[in-house]
């Protein structure tokens, strides 16, 4: 092998053990000690050095962002409960917890799962729907516009390369930001003022979103300081393909074409840079800013391609760029890449940049040579560059020239298997938590709580973002994120419903999107927050009209350093708990993420942030007329309280601002809200629902409360009514007593506030019979807003109006 | 080598002007007391001014809310700057020495490199106007601050509010 | 009966085509969705089209200022087929970006002058905003719009907007008198009972609160709001509905299918 003088060698052969370590870290490789010997061991027997082409490209293969390794790798896990001590070893945590949990419920109706872009569940006989999120945190740090950006563009690529390609939706956006309230001098050198961070992701988000009319329909956001310097941007894409679209299959002799940008030396190290920590000279050019016409016009023309049958697969340039789009859809076969044919922006890049170059908008098909002119011309008719720069082989090798010189000729299996498996240790030590003093407050005490709860950053309106996305492009979101009975006012909706009625025509079903988050619950309990996050999506997805039946979850963990093994072991704690509560619903997980090493460090002292799980919701609903919202509808409709109410307020938000440092975190009863959700199913699809929604952050007051002002209605609600769980007292089973400030606004999960009309009543309650539910009030016409426990002689009342006003005004620039 | 700037008429809002003032004062600066925004645009590739005219015209300019001003460039330098025309009557903007303490202009230009998507439709609409050069723009961002702002306070606004030097350099006046 | 044929026209950022295309179809009509490249080349076949819309997006991404590009790509490459066709009498929907364009090439509000004389600038409020706004349907003559896209419609109807530039301006007071004699406003945005609304039932700062004009001859039918985002009852916050199952967006696509059908 020559190597031209783009192309360097790079001696490792003769490296010793610190050395390797030098050479990995000054080329920001994010490669182990055993991963540098892995690749001196094969170079060894090739008798060669590697080029710089070639550690390049095995360092983007083998990278976190790629590979996965901690979650795939060996995890030694200890668990301590109650001076109980268990150890298991996990030889691949992802296959023996969560793909393990699908594997078992063995669903017919998920139809690709854990091995494409997206995962891919059945919408109708003859189309699926795909659904991924992915997260953008560190660029998104750096430079927040352009990070969510290109976040919302990358996954809409997963789902544009997603078998031989979906057509794109609706998005979904989860934030995680530092409190804007902190004081500039309060922020660390280099990190940007969380509400520059905020407003810019928005904008990022808004832009690259509105410009691929692709409506943003639903999201999150959580303020918490540990997110001040490392922010995190969860982006979704769902989208519809033809089931007949959904395999694809790479055949040697199939040419490689590159669609779309071109390669610049944008977000060189992207994937590799992900598994570093953020410090002040973090590699600029790091950063990459999207161009969404360009993607827009893959968009349009690769569908056309699509069904003309031009091509055989597809798939997305991401981390890595070329080096893993072509990695991923030759390891197969083999491939052969001229990069001197790849189309550049600019002059001057060496051979190993253009091939791990991460810049935007690009798609790698692969094409049967008969088809060649046919699908360039379909490009090229609408202004799409296509660029054929080489062929997939039979030869297993990876092969890539520059100008006639060969500059990588590794083989495809050492490229893909061959990373060592790193060996991890991993502690989880259980935390005690245990019932707060009661909570004693006057009525006007809470009245304060309940109008600080919903002015709160974690509960307030966030109308101001959600209303710079075109929620409503393409004209199918039919439960809207932002819920009225009005033009005039609107309430936060659980979920939305997207009808696909211009795709699929005279289709009368529904595709509904949710999610749950809470990394407060995980401070204290990362399994209950797994849990509950889980528990979240799916009764957000049920408060509009879902049918648990057909819902498939999406998991992504945003963690801190996985070397530490505490942070790991509570990521193997939560990990556990998504297996556990997966089966106990009978709902699968179809595909996941996860970015670890969210860390910043600062004269030497590190930042590492909350963890945090995503959980996603995709479902398919028969029928989108059977589908509710949030708003009061009538006045005299009586209130009901589905699901049990329990002392939960540890990680709640009155807990926050209230500054209590016990109490017990919400756990999750499958068997209890698997139950109502079913029934919540069947009493929509009968009519007896005229209004639902989920209770979660700041408890029964808030969700009552939002149903109210959303409406501009007003409610009377008898606290006492209210049902709590059972305890036991000697021997006898209870009521467990709680006070009206702890009933109001414990977070317990499964329950829901339900609006039904007088008439409907008996039918509903015989549904019901058997669950834990109670009418707790009805719908007044008075505008008044009521809370009222005779027992304790407490009386809340306050205008809808001044609620609406509290939780409107937090964030409205 | 042309620079074209493009101003808001009188009498008409601009509304990213009034924004900005807003942001500055949300950052604590309480002695900026107006803010003028206009987009600049760098056209380099052997266009004639006659072709720089109608491009600012035609293409850059809203002809019923804005007003141009077309700059020659000589060796590539602004000082040299020489207006060779513009739609703008002296009452429609203001010009104000440079020397006054009271006024400061706040540049903000994408470093080299960094991709610019308003630029790359430039170049297609540019040739759809029937101008076929190869031409290169650069698109930037101009602030016209009034009231009396500290360097160290126009450099807390220029890096802090309106460019991410990571990305973009900016240039104080 | 032979079909009503449609022409949508798109280009790169165009993105409401597909339910504009299902808008239209719902009425009865043949849709075909072109690339500006495919009329470019072949500039006759713009004729062999009943109705000709503009729909909404980004076109070239709203680079400059919206719709400007194509605004211009169209009057330098096809500017005399698409005033041929519009002095016609043929139906001409420009909805969101659409408006932008017929508006920036000066197609509205006049068509013979074929010149820029109003824009639609930046929101007052400076940003992007998707909502529900109520409009006032204009009826001058005989209780009746006298744009063709605008018959058989209520006092004030609702509508979603979603857009950063729709600030309607025209270039002086004597152009909006102009608009107002002619009877060329078709919508304003109002408050539910049809009067002066506030922000954001504003949603842009609009002179006069207009959403919507036509040409003298009431053909060409420009608007921010977008119809056919509200074909079917099931697409409204509140799922109101008429007949049981459409939405009043479906009323001003079936106008200009009848229009031509008759």
């Amino acid at each position: 092998m020559k190597y031209t003088a783009d192309c360097k060698v790079i001696e490792v052969l003769n490296l010793s053990d610190e050395q390797l370590i030098e050479l990995s870290k000054k080329n920001v490789l994010s490669l182990s000690l055993e991963e540098m010997k892995a690749v001196q061991s094969y170079f060894k027997k090739l008798k060669r050095n590697p080029s710089d082409v070639e550690i390049e490209t095995i360092a983007q293969t083998w990278s976190e962002h790629c590979k996965h390794k901690t979650l795939t790798g060996i995890i030694e896990y200890t668990e301590e409960r109650e001076g109980e001590k268990t150890k298991k070893t996990y030889n691949n945590l992802l296959k023996e917890t969560i793909f393990k949990a699908t594997v078992e419920l063995n669903k017919k109706w998920c139809l690709s799962v854990f091995k494409d872009n997206a995962g891919i569940i059945e919408f109708d006989l003859e189309n699926g729907v795909a659904f991924k999120v992915e997260t953008h945190n560190h660029p998104s740090a750096l430079e927040p516009y352009g990070g969510s950006a290109t976040g919302i563009g990358g996954v809409i690529r997963d789902i544009l390369g997603v078998g031989l390609g979906a057509k794109p939706l609706a998005n979904t956006d989860v934030f995680c930001f530092g409190d804007f309230g902190i004081e500039a001098s309060k922020i660390p050198e280099g990190v940007h003022h969380p509400k520059r961070i905020m407003k810019g992701v928005v904008s990022g988000v808004r832009d690259y979103g509105n410009r691929m009319g692709i409506p943003t329909v639903n999201g999150a956001i959580c303020f918490d300081d540990g997110y001040t310097a490392n922010p995190l941007v969860y982006c979704g894409t769902m989208g519809i393909i033809p089931k007949d679209k959904i395999y694809k299959e790479v055949k040697p002799g199939d040419l490689i074409l590159v669609v779309g940008g071109k390669t610049g030396r944008d977000g060189i190290h992207g994937a590799t840079f992900s598994s570093v920590e953020l410090d002040k000279e973090s590699d600029v050019s790091a950063v990459q800013i999207g161009n969404p016409i360009i993607e827009k016009k893959v968009l349009d023309t690769m569908i056309k391609a699509r069904d003309l049958n031009l091509y055989r697969a597809v798939t997305d340039c991401g981390a890595g760029g070329l080096s893993s789009a072509v990695g991923e859809l030759g390891s197969k076969t083999g491939a052969v890449v001229y990069l001197d044919k790849v189309p550049l922006k600019y002059d001057g890049l060496r051979p190993w940049e253009i091939w791990i170059s991460e810049a935007q908008e690009r798609m790698v098909f692969a094409v049967p040579p008969e088809h060649k002119e046919e699908i360039i011309e379909v490009f090229e008719k609408e202004n799409v560059e296509a660029v054929c720069i080489g062929e997939f082989t039979n030869e297993g090798k990876l092969t890539l020239l520059y100008n006639g010189e060969v500059v990588t000729s590794v083989d495809m299996e050492f490229l893909h298997e061959g990373v060592p498996k790193p060996v991890k240790r991993a502690v989880y030590k259980m935390k005690e938590e245990k019932i707060q003093e009661p909570v004693k407050m006057n009525s006007s005490e809470i009245s304060i709580s309940l109008k600080a709860l919903l002015a709160d950053l974690n509960v307030c309106s966030r109308e101001w973002i959600v209303r710079q996305y075109d929620h409503e492009v393409q004209g199918q979101t039919i439960i809207k994120p932002l819920q009225g009975n009005n033009i005039e006012i609107s309430g936060p909706g659980d979920a939305a419903v997207i009808f696909p009625y211009t795709v699929v025509k005279d289709t009368k079903r529904g595709i509904v999107l949710s999610n749950g988050l809470n990394p407060q619950y995980g401070k204290i309990n990362p399994y209950k927050m797994a849990a509950s996050a889980i528990e979240e999506a799916l009764r957000n997805a049920v408060a509009v009209g879902a049918d648990i039946r057909r819902i498939s979850l999406l998991d992504n963990f945003c963690w801190g350093n996985p070397n530490d093994p505490e942070i790991l072991g509570s990521l193997v704690c939560a990990a556990k708990a998504c297996y556990k509560i997966s089966k106990a619903f009978d709902i699968p997980f179809i595909s996941g993420k996860d970015s670890l090493h969210n860390e910043y460090s600062i004269d030497g002292k590190k930042y590492s942030i909350p963890s945090a799980l995503l959980i996603s919701a995709m479902g398919v609903i028969e029928n989108v007329e059977n589908t509710i919202t949030m708003p009061l509808k009538n006045d005299g409709n009586k209130i009901f309280v589905l699901g049990l109410t329990r002392n939960e307020l540890g990680g709640s938000v009155f807990a926050k601002i209230k500054n209590i440092c016990s109490g017990i975190v919400p756990d999750v009863y499958p068997k209890e809200s698997k139950n109502v959700m079913e029934k919540i199913y069947q009493a929509v699809s009968e009519n007896l629902i005229e209004s639902c929604h989920d209770c979660s952050e700041g408890g029964i007051a808030v969700a009552v409360s939002e149903m109210a002002f959303s409406a501009g209605k007003g409610v009377k609600i008898d606290i006492d009514a209210v049902k709590t769980s059972y305890v036991l007292k000697g021997k006898e089973e209870i009521r467990e007593e709680m006070t009206p400030a702890e009933i109001l606004f414990s977070e317990s999960n499964g329950r829901f506030v339900v609006e039904v009309k007088s008439d409907n009543e008996e039918k509903f309650g015989k549904i019901f019979k058997g669950t834990a539910f109670s009418e707790i009030g009805c719908v007044s016409n008075d505008k008044e807003v009521i809370f009222e426990s005779k027992k304790n002689k407490v009386k809340i009342q306050e205008d809808f109006k001044v609620l609406l006003n509290s939780w409107r005004s937090t964030i409205n620039w | 080598m042309f620079k074209i700037e493009i101003l808001t008429k009188k009498g008409f809002k601009n509304p990213r002007s009034e924004h900005v003032l807003s942001d500055i004062c949300g950052i604590g600066v309480k002695d900026v007391t107006k803010v003028e925004y206009s987009p600049l645009y760098i056209i380099d590739g052997g266009i004639s001014s006659v072709e720089a005219e109608t491009i600012a015209c035609e293409l850059l300019s809203d002809r019923i809310t804005e007003n141009y001003i077309v700059y020659l460039m000589q060796s590539g330098t602004e000082r040299y700057c020489k207006v060779v025309s513009k739609s703008a009557t002296e009452g429609d903007f203001v010009s104000v020495p440079s020397s006054d303490p009271n006024f400061s202009v706040i540049e903000v230009w994408y470093k080299k490199g960094v991709t610019d998507t308003v630029s790359e439709s430039l170049v297609k609409a540019v040739k759809d106007l029937g101008i076929v050069k190869e031409i290169k723009v650069n698109t930037g961002h101009k602030y016209c601050l009034y009231g009396g702002v500290s360097r160290t306070i126009l450099n807390i606004i220029a890096t802090k509010l309106l460019a991410n030097t990571l990305i973009q350099e900016c240039k104080i006046r | 009966m032979k079909k009503v044929k449609v022409l949508i026209l798109r280009t790169a950022g165009t993105n409401c085509d597909w339910e504009t295309q299902s808008a239209f179809e719902l009425c009865g009509a043949a849709v075909e969705r072109v690339h500006i490249n495919t009329l470019i080349e072949k500039k006759d076949k713009i004729f062999e089209y009943d109705i000709l819309a503009f729909p909404g997006g980004f076109s070239y991404g709203d680079d400059i200022a919206s719709g400007k590009i194509l605004s211009n790509e169209i009057k330098s490459k096809l500017g005399d087929k698409v005033r041929k066709y519009a002095l016609d009498g043929k139906p001409i929907i420009g909805i969101c970006n659409g408006f932008q364009v017929l508006v920036k090439m000066g197609l509205l509000p006049d068509v013979k002058l074929f010149k820029q004389v109003s824009t639609l600038s930046y929101n007052d409020s400076n940003k992007f905003e998707c909502r529900w706004v109520y409009l006032k349907t204009e009826k001058k003559i005989g209780n009746e719009s006298c744009c063709i896209w605008a018959k058989n419609l209520p006092d004030v109807i609702s509508l979603p907007v979603a857009h950063g530039e729709g600030k309607f301006i025209p270039n002086n007071e004597k152009l909006l008198d102009n608009l107002n004699k002619n009877n060329q406003i078709v919508f304003r945005y109002s408050s539910k009972e049809g009067n002066e609304p506030e922000y954001p039932l504003a949603p842009n700062g609009s002179a006069e609160q207009i959403a919507g004009i036509c040409n003298i001859k009431g053909n060409i039918l420009g608007l921010m709001p977008h119809p056919e985002r509200y074909i079917f009852g099931l697409q409204h916050p509140a799922k109101k509905s008429f007949n049981g199952k459409y939405g009043w967006g479906k009323v001003i696509f079936q106008n200009a299918v009848d229009f031509v059908g008759r």
